[in-house]
Parts: C-alpha cells; structure tokens; sequence
C-alpha cells in the first residue's frame, strides 16, 4: 500500500496569479484530497460600509478586483436601487449592459491567454492579450478608465457613449471576432491542449447541482445555469440568447463553453447597440437607504455573484455583502481534484478560473 | 421571466430541517452570510435559489454562545461560507465539513465584524432617533410646529441641536419681555 504525502501547492505558484493555497493528499502521483485555503488577501471591504455612504461605496466596491471591476459596481449599484425602490432608465440599462459584456469579453480572453501561458504556448498569451488590449482600449474611450471606470453610480450611469463612440465598438469588435474564432480554434484542435484536458477534473451533472457550482464551470457539466436568463434590466430584449453548455463535464468542455462565450458577448453587445433606446441616463437619488433588506444577483464573467444589502434610514448601509462566484465554486473544485494526477492540478484550477480577490474582498 | 427576492424569518431551531427540505426539494445553495446587529449579536441569512426565486431565510439575533448546526451534510459548497461566518463574526457553528477551526482568514485581529465601529453606531443612533420620532409624529396625527421642531432637533447633532435650543429660549424670552413692555 502506498504511502500518503501531503504537498502543498501555492499560495505562490506559477499557474496562479493570486493566492491560493491547496494542500493536497497524495498516493504516488494521484490526488486523492485536496483541502483548499484562502484568507491570503482579506481586505476587510465589507466593513468599509460603516464609514462610506452608499454613493461613495460604489467606488470601493469597483476596487474588489480588477477584472470583475465593472460587475461589482454594476451589481452593488442594482441592489440598492432595489434597496431605495428606484427604476433607472432605459438607456442606463442597456449602457450597463454593454460595459458588462465588454468585461466578460476581456475576462474570458485573459483566461484564455492564461491557460495558453500555462501549455507554455507564449505566442497564444500574446495574442490574447492583443485582443484584450483592445477591449481595453474601449474601455478607456467610453468611460476614461482601463480597469477601474467609475462609470457607474446610484440611480443610472456617469457617461453615455455616442453614435459614432457605438460604431467603432461595432468595428472593433467585428475585428476581435474574427482574430479570436482563429485563436480559439488553434487552441481547442491542439492535440497537446486536448491530450491534458480531456476527461481530466470531469463533474457529473448530479455532482455539479449537489455542490451549488456556478458560471461557465457548471454549465460544462451541462447545466443551463447563467442570471442572464431572467432577463434582468437590458437583458430583457435580447432575441434568442440560450446558455451556452458542454456534456463533457471535463476541463476540457470548461474551455470550450468560456472560450465560445466570448463569441456570444460579442453578439450580445450588438444586439444592444441595435436596440439601444435614447434618453436620460441616470435618475436623481437623494435621501437615506430606508430600513430593509434587498438581495440581487449578476451573472458575473466567472458565474453568478450575489449581493446583499441592509438599510438603516441613514446614508451608511448597516451591511453590504457579495458572495462571489469563486467562493461557491471552491467545493467543486475540491471535487474536480480528487483522484487527478498531480500533474493535472494546475490545469484543472486554470479552466476554473478562480479569483481569489473577488473571494477575499 | 423576472427573478424575484424573498425574505423569510426562521428560528435557529428549525435550520436543520429546512436544510434537509431544501436538499430534498432539489433547491439550489446559494450562499450564507452574518449581518452584525449589535455587538455580538447577528442575523443569519441562508439563501437558496428555486427557479427564478431567491429564497433567503432570516435567523435574528444569534450570539457567539449559541451553537448553530452546520449545513454542510447537505450543502458542502457552505463550508467556505460557515468558516467565514466563524472566522470573521465569532459564531459558533458545529459540525463544518472542512472545518479550518478559526484559521481560514489570516488576520492580525480576531472577529473584526463582530463589532460595530464608532461611526456605524452613530449613525445608526441616529437613525433610530429620527424613526422614533417620525412614530411619535405619525402616532399624534397632524403633529404641532414644536413637535415637528423637537422631531428635527432629535436627529440632528446633539451640540447643535443644543445651540438651537439656546438659542429658541433666548428668543423666546425676549419675545416675553417685549409683550410685557407692550403691556405695561
């Protein structure tokens, strides 16, 4: 009978850009437990709602990560909208919206580039972050901020984007489109990427319910699970949006679905440039966050967020929380790394896609 | 199909149950989360999704001496959520799947959102103030202009409000000497 050794892996490892610790049971080279820890990184950024009012909150909130930035501010400012009984515009909806999509754009393809950099493909993490530079470049015209914008407030959005501003993402994105279906071939038909991906981490349907997992993670165990569905805000008008999902439950169907979201945001984002009404794009908000509690989720580019707020008829909420997509995800990928090669740990995390500065907060 | 947020208000003793209907029911876990009402004393709000609901269910006022069940036989994606809860409030749950035993966060101070800081208490006092005194309005109809004046005297600073007073009196009373010059 073999031994069991415990190793541990990071919170300083090369695959991972934030830290995260695992220490993982070993017989020979199989996995046979993995006991996950965070807590490297806890900001404490919940507490800040005791000495921030809820307009300036937001720019705290936007600060959680740099990647989920826009999806932070966009959910916090929904809730308590919710919180204070107040319907923004139209337009606000829908410049939201294309903000939120453009980051689930840039977020899928740092991860791609990522996971290329993991294979040691450098030529494809450069590509990728060529492409990425580019919605960043958007970013930076419409809302004067690469990662952190402000472009969101309580009550509606700061800016709103023009025709021609509307045209050149159009352009842009077209661009991406078709440099990123290139890419994304290349790196799903590469026999190197399908030998060490396919049937490794795999998760049954049954197993990906029973673990509440979330995002693209569980819709590549074929489950249609994504807010987007409900139709919340601009999402509404969208003609035939269907959840993208996998039956392969393995890492390999994790890349496919997060790799061809990319595809679908694009799409997405133009149909909201199409149907984009004119108008305001914020409503005044004065007053205190009345006693009360509201609850609201978003479908972040890693999975659903949730968030929660408690009013106390003064400017400071008496609690704001988020629990991000990662944290519900950590069981699940406990359960992708029992009984993996050692060698299989980085890659299973890799088309996880955990941040661990969304979960620490 | 819009999502629609529900709010429910359990007691502690009826956790357990509710975890096991849940998991029965084929409810989906959403997360959990402590909410500090005083210090040390908090509210626990589980939530689970069912279709297009967001079920969250409210247990009021748990202290660090009482022990709540762990949810984690049903829902083992809680256990990130129950250390945080034990890590970060200082409430005792019992039987956590992967119990970290108070080392899941890495902090130089032990329970920080157990308490509340100086600046929340305030303005929460504040607040409370200004609702008692929008009760007491409502509670008398059409209130008078000095009931209206001490509702709005209770919620603002106390120094000032005290200035204003003096200041009320002052006038007050020369308006008494005048009447009484007049009157002489």
């Amino acid at each position: 009978m073999s031994q069991k050794t415990v190793i541990p892996f990071g919170p300083q490892h090369p695959v991972l850009p934030e830290p995260l610790h695992l220490d993982l049971v070993v017989e020979d080279e199989k996995v046979v437990e993995a006991i996950p820890q965070i807590g490297f990184v806890h900001r404490g950024l919940e507490k800040l709602t005791e000495t921030r009012d809820y307009n300036q909150f937001i720019y705290v909130v936007e600060r959680i990560c740099g990647i989920c930035s826009f999806g932070h501010s966009y959910g916090y400012a929904q809730t308590v909208e919710s919180l204070m009984g107040v319907e923004i515009p139209q337009r606000a909806e829908y410049l939201r919206a294309i903000w939120h999509e453009l980051s689930r754009v840039h977020s899928h393809i740092l991860w791609l580039g990522l996971a290329a950099d993991a294979f040691g493909y450098e030529s494809l993490f450069m590509h990728c972050w060529r492409l990425r530079e580019r919605v960043l470049t958007l970013f930076e015209k419409t809302t004067g901020g690469r990662v952190i914008f402000s472009a969101v407030k309580v009550g509606g959005v700061v800016r709103d984007i023009d025709k021609s501003m509307f045209e050149e993402i159009i352009t842009t994105l077209d661009g991406i489109k078709d440099e990123y279906a290139q890419i994304r071939k290349t790196f799903l038909n590469d026999s190197s990427v399908r030998n060490r991906l396919e049937g490794v981490g795999y998760i049954s349907t049954e197993d990906a319910l029973a673990l509440s997992m979330v995002g693209p993670f569980v819709r590549a165990s074929n489950v249609a699970l994504d807010q987007r569905l409900l139709g919340n805000g601009a999402y509404a008008c969208l003609n035939d949006f269907q959840t993208i999902t996998d039956n392969g439950g393995d890492c390999y169907a994790r890349a496919k679905v997060r790799s061809a979201e990319v595809l679908q945001s694009i799409d997405m984002i133009k149909e909201f440039i199409d149907k984009i009404p004119e108008g305001d794009i914020a409503v005044p908000v004065k007053g205190n966050a009345p006693v009360g509690e509201a609850s609201n989720s978003l479908e972040q580019p890693r999975g659903e967020c949730y968030y929660y707020a408690r009013g106390n008829d003064s400017k400071f909420l008496e609690r704001f929380r988020i629990r991000t997509p990662t944290s519900v995800n950590l069981a699940g990928m406990v359960k992708a790394l029992e009984g993996c090669d050692l060698a299989d740990v980085s890659n299973i995390i890799l088309t996880i896609d955990p941040c661990i500065s969304c979960t620490e907060r | 199909m819009a999502m629609i947020h529900e709010m429910n208000v359990i007691a502690l003793a009826d956790l357990p149950a509710l975890s096991d209907a849940k998991k029965a029911a084929g409810s989906r876990f959403v997360q959990l989360h402590a909410v500090t009402v005083d210090d040390n004393v908090f509210d626990i709000v589980y939530s689970w999704m069912e279709d297009n609901v967001m079920k969250n269910y409210k247990i009021e006022n748990v202290t660090p001496e009482m022990t709540v069940p762990s949810i984690t036989n049903n829902f083992l994606a809680a256990f990130v959520f129950e250390n945080e809860a034990h890590d970060l409030f200082g409430i005792n749950i019992e039987g956590i799947a992967i119990d970290f035993k108070g080392h899941f966060y890495n902090m130089s101070v032990t329970t920080p959102m157990a308490v509340i800081s100086p600046a929340q208490k305030e303005a929460r006092q504040k607040a409370a103030k200004i609702a008692a005194a929008k009760a007491a309005k409502e509670g008398k109809g059409a209130a008078a202009p000095a009931d209206d004046l001490e509702a709005k005297l209770a919620g603002m600073d106390p120094e000032k409000a005290a200035k204003v007073r003096a200041a009320m009196e002052a006038k007050a009373k020369k308006a008494a000497a005048a009447a009484q010059k007049e009157g002489e």
